[in-house]
Formats: C-alpha cells, structure tokens, sequence
C-alpha cells in the first residue's frame, strides 16, 4: 500500500517536471488508472497537486493545471476536494490577488492565466449546478474582476444558430422558388415550344430557298489533285462555305429573325432551365416523384434546346460569328453583354484620359516651372537649387568676356568684320585662335580689397565721466582687453570662464604696464590679483588631494575585488555540485556541465540568463581553481581578510 | 440520530436535550450551502447583516454603495438550474435613488427588535434613520457628529426604545425613537467608537468598544460607565476560582471602609442584577486585594489609571455578548479575540487561534449558544472557534475578498457572511440524502472515459 501510495505523486512529479506544453500523455493515462481505482490515491493526488500548485513556477503550476483538468472533469470525489480550496486554486492559477502575482517566466504565466480562465468557464458550465464555489468564483472573476472569459460554449452555440439559420433561410427560398416553378413550367415550356417552332420555321425556309439555288460545282474537286493536305483542308472549307446559305438581300428578313430567335432562345430559355434544373436538385421537398418528373421533363428541353442551338450553328452559320462568340461566352449569364460593352468603350477612353492626364501634368509642371522661375527672379527662394548654386557661385565683374562664358571652343583670328586685306600681305581666313589660348587671355585679375572693419570703442568708464572712445583692435592701452560692456561702461560677464581667467591673468601685466597711469586700480587688482593666487594654489592641493583619494581609493577597491573574487571562486567550488568532482579532475566536471547547461530545465527555464557569479565561477573553475591548494591558499587569504575588513563580507 | 429518535421516544431524551444535540449536529455539518443563493443587489461590499428576531426569516443587509436590501432567507423567489437552486432575491431595496437614501456607506442595518415592521441604518452620511419596512420610507432621522459606525438596540429592552450609536465622535449616542431625540450623551471614549452592543442579559447596560481599545460597560440609568475591561486583569478558566475569591472578598471588604459608602451603594444595584448573584466584582489573581479592591469600589471616571485601561492594542473592531450575557467576546485591530467574563470584567485568557483579522473596518461576530461557537470574519475566510478553548472548529471559505460580518440564525442553524466582494453567501447544514433524490436531472457522478 505504500508503495502504491508513493506512485501517484511519483506520476504527479514525473509529469509536471518536464518543459513541454503538454502534459506526457502515457503518464497522464497512468495517473488515471491509478487514480481510477482508488479514492486514497486520489486524495494523495489532489494533494499533491494542490502543493505542486503553490510551486513558485510557472510551468510547474501549467502542468498541474492540466492534470486537474483531466481529473476535475472524470472525478466526482476530486471534485469535492478541489472546489474547497477554489479561491486558493484559483489565486494561484489566475492570480488576481495583486500581493500574490503569477511566477516567472511570464510568457508561461500569461499561458497559464488564460488556460485556468478557460477551465474555470468550462467547469462552471458543467458543474457549475453542483458546486457553489465553481458559480461564485465564475461570478468573481467575470462580474467583479471583469476577466474575460474566452466565452467559448457560448461561441460555439452562436455560430452553430447562425449556420442552422442560415441554412433554414435558403431551404425556404429554394422551396418558393420550387413552388413558382412548378406553377410556371407550362409556360415556360410553351414559350420554348414556341421558339423552337419559329426557329424550325425560319430553317426552312433558308433550306427551301438552298434548294432552290444551283449547287453545280460540287463535284469538280474531285478529279484535281492537290499537292499538300494543307491546300486540300484549305479547299474543303472554301467549299463548305460555299455549301452554307449566305445572307442576301433576299433572305436578310429571315436570316433577323433567325438571328433574334437564337439569342431569346439561348439567352434566356436556356439561363431558365439551367436554373430551374439546378433548383430541382437542390431543393428538399416531400414529394419526390413530382419533382422528379419535372426534372426529366427540364432535362428533355434542354436537350431539344441543345440540339435546335446546334442545328442553327449548323445551318444558319451565316449568324454574325461576332455575336455568336459573345453569346458563347455569356451562356449562362444574360445581363454580361451590356458591361462587356461598355467596358471595351472604355477601355480606348482610358488611354486618352491618360494622355489628358499626362498633358495635364506637363502644363501644370510648365506652369510650376513658371511660377518658380517668378519666384526666383523676385526673391530667392532658400531652398531651390538655384539659389544654393547662387549661393555658392564666385562673384565676377562684368566685362566682355562674360559674353563667351563657358564656351570652348577655337575662335577664328581674321574674321572680325575688318577688311584686313592688302595692308599687311596675305591674310589668313582661316587662322584660328585656340580655346587654351582664349582662357588664357581670358584669365581675369583679382584685386584684394579689405574689408571694412568697424573698430569697437574700448567703453570703460572714465574718471571724469563718460566712456573712453579709443577705438582698439584688441586691448586697449589704458583700459585692457575690449570687453562687451553696457551703457555705463560695467563689462558684460562673459560666459566662457576661460577667457574670463584669461582676461583676470593679463590685467595685471596690463596693469603692470599702466600702472603709473593708473594708481587707484592698481591696488584693488593687485588684491585681486593675490587673491586669485592663493586660490589657485589651493586650488591645485586640492586637485592632488584628490587625486591622491583616488588612488588610495583605487587601491582599497582593487584589494576588496581581489578579495571578492576569492570569496566567489571559494564559494563556487564549495557550492557547486561539481565541487565533489574538482579533485577528480577537471574534464568529468566540465562534461557534466557542458551536458547540464545544453539540457532544458525547469531552472533554466526560469533563469532568463547566466548570472555574473555563475560565469565568475565556471571561469574560476576553468582556469585557475582546478588546484585545490588555491583553494586552501584562498582560505587563508579569506582570513585574513576577514580580519581587517569585517564589513565586507 | 434514529438512536436519538428512539431515545426521545421512550423518554430518555429531554426533549431540550434532543433538540440541542440535532442542532449541534447540524452546526458541525455546515458548509456553502449550493441549495440557497442570495443574490445581493449591492455593488459595494456589505458591512452588515441581520436576520430579524422575530420570525428569523427576513436577512437585512447593509453595504458600502449606501444601499440596504431585505431578504426572505425562507421562501426563494425563484429557481435556478431546473429547480436545484433557490434563489433569494432582495424583496425590498433601498439604494441612492431613493430620495430619503443614505449619501454614503452604510456601515450597520438592524431590525427594530419587537418586529419586522421598522429597520434602523446607520451611515457614514452622519445620518441614522429608522424606516418603515412597508412603506420603505424614512419615518425618523437622527443627525450624528460624525461617520456612524455602529448602531445597536436591546433585544430584551422593555422599558425603553433606545439607538445606541456609535460614531467618529467620542460620545455614545442614545436616540430615542419615542421622542426622536438624543436621550443620553455617553461620554468617556477618547476616540471614535466602532462598536455598540447590548447587554443580552440586562436592559439597561451596554457595552461599547472604541479606536481607543477601550470597552466601556455604561448603565444607562446613571451618568459615566461603570467599568472599563483591562486587558491585564486577567483569570484562568470561564469562572474564577471560588474559594479564592471568597477570601478576597473578605478581604477587601475590610479594606474597602477608607472608601467612601456612598459609592459603595451605587454599585450595589447593577451586582444585584447580575446572574451570576454572589456580590462583589472581582479583583484580578495574585494581586494585591486592596488596591484592586478599591480601584472596583471607585467610580471609574474618577481614578484615572482604571479609565485608562484597555482591552486590546489598537482599536475594538468587534463585540458581541454571548446570548446568556455571561460573556463578551471582543476582536481587536490587534488581531486578538479576547473573551471576558461580563460577571468579573476579566480577560479569560482564551486563546483563539486566529491569524489576522482585518484591522481597518468594523466587524461583525456571531456567536451559537450550543456547541459555543463565535463566528469571526479572518480576512477572507469566516473562521468558527470553541469559545471555551479557542480552537478552529471549522472554516468558511468562499468569498473573494475580506469578510466584513457575519450572522448566525440560531434558528435555522444557518450562516450567513457578507464580504467586500459584494456576495453573501449563505452557509447551511448539509441536507439529508432523502432530499436529493428527488428528481435531480443533472447526476453530478464520477466520468471516466478510460
């Protein structure tokens, strides 16, 4: 018995340790069976499942999830036993509770989230009558929760109603259809009846009139040979066209009406009794002989109209073939001639619409052409390419040679529109000045121009009132280096403190120098000056102050890492599982780890990525820490450590 | 329980005695009851319950949406799946729209003791209205100080139509519906009071625990409270120990002559009207008799290191009297259910074994007479303890949030909780196999396909 026992939680454990969507089926059939026959097997079993649940995992709690279902929807007494601790099942499956959130990994938690849903709605459905907490969880989560519920029973009932529906709707349109049918069918076959009589009627009178013409030159070809089959097929049907009834002045008349019985018979007596064939087929009627009679009937008029259509084809091939193809192409739909049409006209008046089109975007691009170059010519519009070119273009003098701008090619010397002849002897017409040349003498001179440069007034302020108005480049001689300055004369700060120290560093050799001049300022930018000495030296101990910290610093941390690095390389040896395996050597180890690192577990499954102190310590493993004496050696560093550093660790 | 029958047949079993163990049995066998479903119209979380005390067949429910509804627990309006649910809806609902509702939670519904015909509610609104059942309007209104917390009338009162109100304010309020008036300020709280509760032994006496954690025994023929519960005054065993006591007694009436007489005599009536008739209140055990003895001769408004005493750490979330009015049981903000002998004013040293209860709100115990049960909402179970040992008994779980009261219908042996899940759930002895045969179309049975 106890043996037993053990079994099923040994199943449970075995199911739910695995990283699969599914739950394994051979063990869930196992689980069942033993379950099945025995109720102190099924309380271990939903025990167990019940702390399997509170399992801080995901896929740990999926799985179970699924076994309860299995055994939810088969176990009257597993019923029982889970709707006790609905609200704790469901706190743990659904995790509504906020201080109790679903565990990693969150893409299984979601999973499980809807998947308890999902249970939950269907065992509200199915056991919902008998169990009061299944109906008031339900309520909970729906009405007070506002969970969606993937609602599917219901679902499937609607969509069940509408097909049912549906179906009813075209059941009753086919029988009225029948019903009309059944009351038009004389009609229609005497309206057949009819047409087909014209079309006999017109035939005849077309082969009477045949007859009556002269066939002579039938039997001609016979004694000619022909050379090739192709020339002998070719004549064959010269001849059987000249068999066929053309249309004449005479029998024009006939051949119309001929022509219009064809299309009323294949337009819409043929569409008719398809249809009403294709109704009779499909409709369900209690009476079957009735309609089957009907159908026979349909059929026999389908094919006396087949053949009535193939003895026109025949005889009467003289119907316009243009109409006949078209009356093959919509046979078994009326109104396809009138779009058909209409799209053929419209096909040739859409190029044209192109065209149009296209001018139309021509001139209107002319037309923006136009505007732009307006703009341009009154104001440059920044973004154009033009203005960038302008932008960019050298600024030359006007002169004689702009007119030949950009032109290269060879000028001819003696043709000037001067008479150069006689005076200097022979003339060369031809002479011809080359394009190098004509650059070359082309070559323009620049000029170097300054630039006007507006000089700033010092504007420091005077002893006797007003500014001083020397107009310096750079310092001034009596009030130092032109800063901006407001109306009195204050200089404005300036922001760069750089320039400001500079300006602090050469007042005073400026002041050096004015310094017979300048007495009063002397003294004050003396004391400034010894002021910002002393700072700066200050300054600089506390720099090296600094600087020394930093390297103490530096050094402590360098220490309490190198220490750290013990501690963990100790600790990885000591915690790992593999520790047992160090002293035996390194390459068991490393198998093992390899072969548990490519495993999927539950574990890793849950560990997102590899924690710095696990590649800490597989790299300790890996090099240095595959002798034990370090080990030791560390131990006795750790110490020490300890000893002097007590906060650290 | 045929073996009772036939006991009772013959005579061996008295037929109280008979009647006692079926129930008891019925008690033990309760559980969420799938047979009788209270659909609550509420849509805040209720935070009272009572069934009237007169026929014990209309529930009466209070919530926090200012809502009040009354329910026949005996008669279902309608059935439910093929007829194996009875639904109870509410048959009379007061909410918001009513013109005369309350603004803001309702925090205590109670029947008018005498009939079904008046209800009173209490609310955070500062109001207290009594209503016509009937007519469902508003026949009287008490404006209060503050949010009221509690309100509560004597089941046994015969002389007096008296509202106890406990509110924000440190003062109990009497209103009487007589006169429509306030016709005691009781004062002596030094915080809010939570909770109002009669004595079921006395008329006149009522019991009110406050934020201050302090329970406060006040006669309300006379001004001031007659006795503060102390949480260190403390005896072991439901009555303290007799031969000890007498010679206590003795003791302190010896010592007790410094006293003034005057007082002495005042105290006289209330001991006389205790059940228990031996005389004089108790001192603690192991103290000195004197100074215990003086402290009890005292009126306790004078001598400031009694009127300072509590009974719990933080506040009093819940009283309730056992139906002999011998006994008291408090829940605490300290998580703690204390039971006191009403007769010695001590802390029996009860262990309940409860994990936490909710701190923040009011709640409301039930207690059954016989097996001696109190009913008390732990978060989000309702958990029954042995009043005499403390040990959990049984556990109710079914609401989704914290349970906030809880009644107890001695007459039917049903229990009904109400939660901040807007449910309430009611919970019944197990039904007896006869009924469920009959006609169940819906086998709920085992359905192994493998």
């Amino acid at each position: 018995m106890e043996e037993e026992q053990g079994k099923v939680r040994a199943l449970i454990e075995m199911a739910t340790n695995s990283t699969e969507r599914e739950v394994d089926p051979r063990l869930l059939k196992a689980i069942k069976s033993v379950v099945r026959y025995s109720d102190s097997e099924l309380r271990l079993a939903a025990q167990t499942l019940m702390d399997l649940m509170k399992r801080d995992h995901s896929q740990v709690r999926y799985l179970t999830l699924l076994i309860i279902d299995e055994l939810f929807m088969r176990s009257k007494i597993f019923r029982t036993l889970v709707v006790e601790n609905l609200d704790q099942l469901l706190s743990l499956s659904v995790g509504f509770r906020r201080n109790l959130p679903l565990p990693g990994p969150p893409a299984i938690a979601t999973i499980l989230r809807s998947k308890a849903i999902e249970f939950l709605e269907k065992w509200n459905t199915s056991f919902g009558v008998h169990y009061r907490q299944i109906r008031l969880g339900f309520d909970y989560l729906k009405n007070t929760l506002r969970f969606q519920f993937p609602n599917l029973q219901a679902n499937a009932a609607r969509i069940q109603q509408e097909r049912r529906e549906r179906e009813i709707k075209t059941k009753e349109i086919l029988r009225n259809k029948f019903e009309t049918l059944g009351q038009n069918l004389s009609t229609i076959k005497e309206e057949i009846q009819s047409t087909i009589d014209e079309i006999g009627e017109c035939l005849d009178i077309i082969r009477a009139k045949e007859e009556n013409m002269a066939l002579a030159p039938l039997d001609d070809d016979d004694f000619e040979e022909f050379r090739s089959s192709e020339l002998r097929q070719i004549r064959l049907d010269s001849l059987k066209e000249g068999e066929k009834v053309h249309e004449n002045n005479d029998n024009t008349v006939v051949f119309d009406a001929l022509r219009e019985l064809y299309k009323l018979l294949m337009t819409k007596h043929m569409g008719s009794v398809q249809e009403s064939i294709s109704v009779l087929i499909r409709v369900e009627v209690p009476d079957n002989r009735l309609r089957d009679s009907m159908l026979k009937e349909l059929i026999d008029i389908r094919n006396r109209l087949l053949s009535v259509k193939k003895k026109c084809e025949e005889s009467g091939c003289a119907l316009a073939t243009n109409v006949k193809e078209e009356e093959e192409e919509d046979f078994w739909e009326e109104g396809k001639i009138g779009p058909a049409e209409k799209g053929s006209s419209s096909i040739p008046s859409k190029p044209k619409q192109k065209l149009q089109n296209l001018a139309v975007a021509s001139t209107s691009g002319e037309i923006k052409n136009e505007q732009s170059d307006n703009n341009e010519l009154g104001k440059t519009d920044s973004n154009s390419p033009r203005s960038k070119l302008l932008s960019e273009a050298p600024v030359v003098e006007w002169g004689s040679f702009l007119g030949n701008w950009g032109l290269d090619r060879d000028f001819m010397a003696n043709q000037r529109g001067l008479e150069l002849d006689n005076h200097w002897g022979r003339v060369d017409y031809d002479a011809v000045i080359p394009a190098e040349k004509i650059a070359e003498l082309n070559l323009q001179a620049t000029f170097y121009k300054e630039e006007p440069v507006e000089i700033q007034p010092c504007r420091a302020p005077l002893r006797k009132g007003g500014l001083c108005l020397r107009r310096d480049l750079k310092v001034c001689p009596f009030h130092g280096p032109i800063i901006p300055r407001d109306e009195e004369g204050n200089p404005i700060n300036q922001k760069n403190p750089s320039s400001d120290e500079n300006s602090i560093q050469k007042n005073p050799l400026i002041d050096n120098e004015t310094s017979l001049d300048l007495g009063s300022d002397l003294s004050e930018q003396l004391a400034k000056q010894a002021i910002q000495n002393v700072r700066d030296r200050e300054k600089e101990e506390g720099r090296k102050r600094k600087i020394d910290k930093q390297s103490l610093n530096r050094a402590k941390l360098a220490k309490v890492r190198e220490h750290n690095e013990a501690v963990l390389r100790d600790a990885a040896l000591a915690s790992t599982s593999r520790s047992e395996a160090v002293e035996e050597g390194i390459d068991v180890t490393n198998g093992k780890k390899s072969s548990t690192r490519n495993k999927k577990t539950l574990a890793s499954m849950l560990r997102n990525k590899v924690t710095t102190k696990d590649r800490l310590a597989q790299r300790l493993l890996n090099s240095r820490a595959r002798d034990a004496t370090t080990r030791q050696l560390t131990m006795g560093e750790e110490e020490t450590y300890r000893e002097n550093f007590p906060n650290q660790w | 329980m045929w073996k009772q029958i036939g006991g009772r047949e013959a005579g061996q079993i008295r037929p109280n005695s008979f009647s006692n163990r079926v129930k008891s049995n019925r008690v033990s066998s309760l559980q969420l009851s799938n047979y009788k479903d209270i659909v609550s119209p509420h849509r805040g979380s209720i935070n009272s319950l009572q069934v009237d005390l007169t026929e014990g067949r209309y529930l009466l429910s209070g919530a926090s949406d200012a809502s009040v509804a009354v329910y026949d627990v005996q008669r279902a309006t309608d059935y439910d799946g093929s007829g194996l649910i009875a639904t109870h809806k509410s048959i009379v609902v007061v909410d918001k729209q009513h013109e005369q509702g309350h603004k803001y939670a309702v925090s205590s519904a109670i029947w008018y003791p005498i009939d079904t015909g008046l209800f009173i509610t209490g609310s955070y609104d500062h109001y207290v209205k009594v209503w016509d059942t009937n007519s469902t309007q508003v026949v009287m209104n008490f404006k209060m100080p503050g949010k009221v917390y509690r309100t509560a009338m004597s089941s046994l009162a015969t002389s007096h139509m008296l509202i106890a109100a406990g509110t924000e304010d440190v003062q109990v309020r009497l209103c009487d519906i007589a006169s429509g008036a306030f016709a005691h300020t009781l004062s002596g709280h030094r915080d809010g009071i939570m909770t109002v509760e009669w004595s079921t032994s006395n008329e006149w006496v009522l019991v009110t625990g406050g934020c201050d954690g302090a329970i406060r025994f006040w006669d309300i023929r006379r001004a001031g409270c007659f006795r503060v519960l102390d949480q260190s005054q403390s005896q072991l065993g439901r009555r303290p120990p007799l031969l000890e006591r007498s010679a206590l007694n003795k003791v302190s009436t010896s010592k007790s002559s410094s006293v003034g007489q005057n007082l002495y005599a005042k105290s006289r009536p209330l001991q006389r009207k205790s059940t228990n008739g031996n005389g004089i209140k108790q001192s603690p055990i192991g103290r000195t008799p004197t100074k215990a003895s003086v402290r009890q001769r005292l009126h306790p408004g004078m001598l400031s290191g009694q009127d300072r005493a509590t009974a719990h750490y933080g506040a009093v979330t819940g009283l309730k009297v056992t139906d002999d009015g011998m006994y008291l049981l408090s829940a605490g903000s300290d998580s703690r259910i204390r039971l006191w002998d009403v007769q010695s004013g001590c802390n029996t040293l009860v262990n309940f074994e409860t994990v936490r209860l909710q701190t923040s709100k009011a709640i409301q115990l039930a207690t059954s007479q016989d097996p001696a049960l109190v009913f008390v909402p732990c978060m989000t179970a309702v958990k029954a303890f042995d009043v005499w040992s403390g040990k959990t008994r049984m556990a109710f779980r079914g609401h989704y949030e914290y349970v906030n009261c809880c009644w107890f219908s001695s007459q039917d042996q049903e229990l009904y909780t109400g939660g901040s899940d807007r449910k309430i759930h009611a919970w019944s002895p197990s039904r007896l196999i006869s009924d469920e045969l009959d006609g169940e179309p819906m086998k709920d049975q085992d359905n192994w396909s493998d």
